[in-house]
């Protein structure tokens, strides 16, 4: 006898969670199942009673309210839904009712079990709720292959030896002799723990070789003075692009002031030979706008590989930022070059996305100019002409100019760091509700060009005084809540809480939710980082969230944004235009349910705030 | 027993002990029966052409309805060795001389539906044909036509469409799949017996659902049983 269900099992094969179970279970399991039939307006499962069962439909379409009233998902043909009450053994906590004449599979609650039981990827599926469900998913997305070694090595992983290293008392001669015995291209000078300068083998070269230094001088009047350095936690990456953009082949590894070890370019050029890092080499080569552009041009098609290779997302918006910050830095320095040296010392910063190290293709500018106190109005010629020269090269490099005209070309956002602080004072102690949305992306702040020692003291009176502003962290709280996530999916559609079916989903406004939510939450704490995730970390350190949300948050931002990372790379090589709106179609059911998770979990985050800050009360 | 018995009693003796005897012999659903509890089994034939006189059953596919929930662990399917070449038919049913080769014997294919028919009604979409040729069959084998109860979801569409209309439902809108179509009820990709018979029993919850939805009392078998 043949009892071959095909329909159903093919049915069961093509819709997750269904779809991770073996061949030979999915054989079995529609001899397991009922079939029932809900007319249109029928309910399905009652609030309030129990039920034993897990529903996945069949065809028609199911409403799924929330204490019987807010509606939470429209469930589609292959959604399956009545999970909660199974799983918590509880009275339904949401009315289910047909809204079309539905045909649905029934999963008896024991057979449920079984399959969880038995098969730990079906049983993922249903873990919401626990972080673990979305590491998983990004994990899947992201499945790691080969040929990423760059973007997953940490510098301290490349370190495998003591540091050769020589007290500043010795000689030029010496030097180089400690240097050829130990094989080494770089002698690092230090005092103690600390490291006081580096030599290069190449310092010898040009210094001492051909400027005819003896070499009986001390080897401080060569060396480089307190050079650049990098933590061990930072990745193979950053340093190379630390190297490739100030021109050096070595950087100290330094934890708190502990002299770790040294890396050299050679060491991260043989972790990976074909690696997208040149492109911010050839930026510090280019010498007009138009050559940077050139250059710039190819950031798209990088992220499409990095995409490719499965890069995380934080893993490419720091390299897609590095190639800004590069590329600023650059026309900055082109931009001195052609109007002399700046009268007065100055910071450029950058805000927004590329402030939190989380710029992606198609972002905008957002820049503004931060003077030394000693600059008076006359100097403003100056800084006009380098706001427009540096802002007109942007553009020409394919980055928008910020329609809001936050940029450094506008004369407000071009002032000292007594204005600045005093900018700050008035958005933290008198804020008004509309002064504060359009000022957030200040809070992002950082200096790429000019040191960051003004920046510093700026974040300083940030840290110290956010905490102290309730109201402007009311103000914040409320817009961060104000934005809300999609409810769903159906029928190639997006659901929006009280408002029509949309035809894309804004990922972007997903990504907004989050970093708004962690923005607030990192000010309220004294947290002077500005990377969403580093935020995230620090507001979980201090105690002010749980390690479950901030894991929950951690991976719904790395899944959004990976999403629209790989959006965007694909719209690229289409030869389209990166844009933020994802057409339901393009994603696969198990990214949909994923999405709904994260949608779930944005809005608990988001509820947790309103009701920490009252944001109900707020005008 | 609610049919007429007089001439069961007459074959009844002389039925061997089996499925068959005891789905004649045993208790059938009261027409009282609620639909909410009545106890059914969707069955369909595929044969080698629609003349249950001269054409052969290839395949019989059955899935039981139990109120209003389809029991897919009862699900099932026979192929029955006809004795002649498949043909042109197995360009409709994918059944091939081959995959009868594998096939029962009529008389232990009979034995297997009528096992799974013991205590239910029948569900065919039109009725005629599956009554016609498990009639034949029974004859040949046993010399003599069990009364088949039965619900005709072809009948049940009938009714459903010409509703407060004068005019005859449009021609081809009764067809199987067409009937499904407009309770949004899932195309199938395949058609064999065992697809069939599910998607017969897919559309007779849904035309009862609509039946129940206009009736103000719980509806029961008699309201919806052809014979």
């Amino acid at each position: 006898m043949d009892v071959e269900l095909r329909e159903i099992r093919d049915f069961l094969a093509s819709h997750p969670p269904y779809s991770a179970l073996p061949a030979d279970e999915l054989d079995e399991l529609p001899a397991r199942m009922h079939l029932r039939y809900f007319r249109r307006g029928t309910t399905i499962v009652e609030l309030n009673k129990p039920n034993y069962s897990l529903f996945l439909l069949r065809s028609g379409a199911v409403d799924i309210y929330r204490d019987g009233r807010d509606l939470v998902e429209r469930a589609e043909v292959g959604n399956t839904f009545g999970t909660s009450s199974v799983l918590s053994h509880m009275p339904s906590r949401y009315r289910i009712v047909a809204i079309e004449d539905s045909l649905v599979l029934v999963l008896p609650g024991e057979v449920f079990s079984q399959l969880v039981r038995a098969h730990a990827e079906f049983a993922d599926y249903f873990n919401t709720g626990t972080s673990g469900v979305m590491k998983r998913a990004v994990a899947q997305l992201e499945n790691d292959t080969s040929g990423r070694i760059i973007l997953k090595t940490r510098v301290g992983d490349i370190v495998r030896r003591e540091p050769i290293t020589a007290p500043p008392t010795i000689t030029i001669r010496q030097a180089a002799r400690v240097m050829t015995e130990h094989r080494v291209s770089a002698l690092l000078i230090t005092e103690g723990d600390r490291s006081r300068g580096i030599v290069a083998d190449r310092d010898l070269r040009s210094k001492v070789v051909a400027a005819e230094v003896s070499r009986e001088q001390p080897i401080t009047t060569i060396m480089t003075a307190d050079p650049i350095t990098i933590g061990s936690n930072a990745l193979a990456v950053e340093a190379m692009l630390e190297m490739l953009s100030i021109n050096i082949h070595h950087l100290p590894v330094v934890d708190d002031d502990k002299l770790l070890g040294l890396v050299s370019s050679g060491d991260l050029m043989r972790l990976e030979t074909a690696n997208p890092v040149f492109l911010v080499g050839d930026i510090a080569k280019q010498s007009s706008a138009e050559g940077l552009a050139t250059v710039t041009a190819r950031l798209p098609q990088l992220v499409a590989q990095l995409v490719e290779q499965d890069a995380s997302a934080e893993e490419i918006h720091r390299l897609v930022t590095a190639v800004s910050d590069a590329t600023t830095h650059r026309l900055l320095q082109l931009a001195e070059a052609e109007l002399g040296a700046p009268p007065v010392a100055y910071e450029w910063l950058v805000l927004g996305s590329q402030g939190r190290y989380e710029h992606g293709l198609g972002s905008d500018q957002d820049h503004v100019l931060l003077l030394d106190d000693a600059a008076s109005a006359e100097h403003d010629a100056y800084f006009a002409d380098l706001a427009e020269y540096v802002t007109a090269g942007l553009e020409t490099c394919g980055y928008p100019r910020c329609v809001g005209g936050v940029m450094a070309v506008n004369p407000r956002w071009r002032q000292t760091l007594k204005a600045w602080e005093a900018d700050f004072h008035r958005w933290m102690l008198e804020p008004a509700s509309e002064a504060v949305l359009h000022a957030q992306i200040f809070f992002d702040f950082r200096s790429v060009h000019g040191g960051s020692m003004r920046a510093d003291q700026l974040r300083e009176t940030v840290r110290t005084l956010a905490p102290k502003s309730p109201r402007f962290l009311g103000h914040l709280a409320a817009e961060a809540v104000e934005r809300q996530p999609p409810i769903g999916f159906f029928r190639g559609f997006v659901v929006e809480r009280g408002g029509g079916p949309q035809s894309g989903l804004d990922l972007k406004s997903s990504v907004h939710c989050i970093v708004e939510m962690v923005r607030v939450l990192a000010l309220a704490n004294g947290i002077p980082a500005v990377n969403t995730v580093e935020r995230l970390h620090a507001v979980a350190a201090s105690g002010a969230m749980s390690a479950e949300t901030e894991s929950a948050i951690m991976d719904a931002f790395e899944l959004i944004t990976y999403l629209r990372l790989r959006h965007q790379a694909r719209l690229v090589a289409a030869g389209e235009s990166p844009s933020n709106t994802v057409s339901p179609d393009d994603l696969s059911a198990l990214e949909k349910k994923h999405l709904r998770d994260v949608f779930g979990i944005i809005r608990r985050a988001q509820q947790a705030l309103a009701y920490r800050y009252q944001t109900h009360l707020m005008s | 027993m609610w049919f007429n018995s007089r001439s069961w009693n007459r074959v009844t003796q002389d039925i061997p002990d089996g499925p068959i005897r005891r789905y004649v012999v045993d208790d059938k659903p009261e027409p009282a029966t609620p639909l909410s509890v009545a106890r059914l089994l969707a069955v369909d034939v595929e044969t080698t052409g629609l003349d249950p006189k001269k054409d052969q059953i290839l395949s019989i596919g059955f899935v039981p309805v139990n109120g209003t929930e389809i029991d897919l662990s009862g699900a099932g399917q026979v192929l029955v060795r006809a004795g002649v070449e498949v043909g042109e038919s197995a360009r409709i049913h994918g059944i091939t001389d081959d995959a009868l080769a594998d096939a029962l014997p009529p008389a232990a294919a009979l034995d297997v539906i009528f096992a799974a028919l013991h205590g239910r009604v029948m569900i065919c979409h039109h009725a005629a044909i599956e009554t016609g040729f498990i009639g034949n069959a029974c004859n040949a084998v046993h010399g003599f036509r069990p009364r088949l109860s039965v619900v005709d979801t072809l009948a049940l569409q009938f009714r459903l469409l010409s509703q407060g209309f004068d005019d005859e439902p449009p021609a081809g809108s009764l067809r199987l799949w067409t009937a499904r179509s407009q309770f949004g009820l899932p195309r199938y990709a395949a058609h064999n017996a065992l697809t069939d018979a599910l998607a017969c029993a897919e559309l007779y919850l849904a035309q009862t659902a609509e039946l129940q939805a206009a009736s103000t009392k719980p509806l029961t078998l008699k309201s919806v049983l052809k014979y």
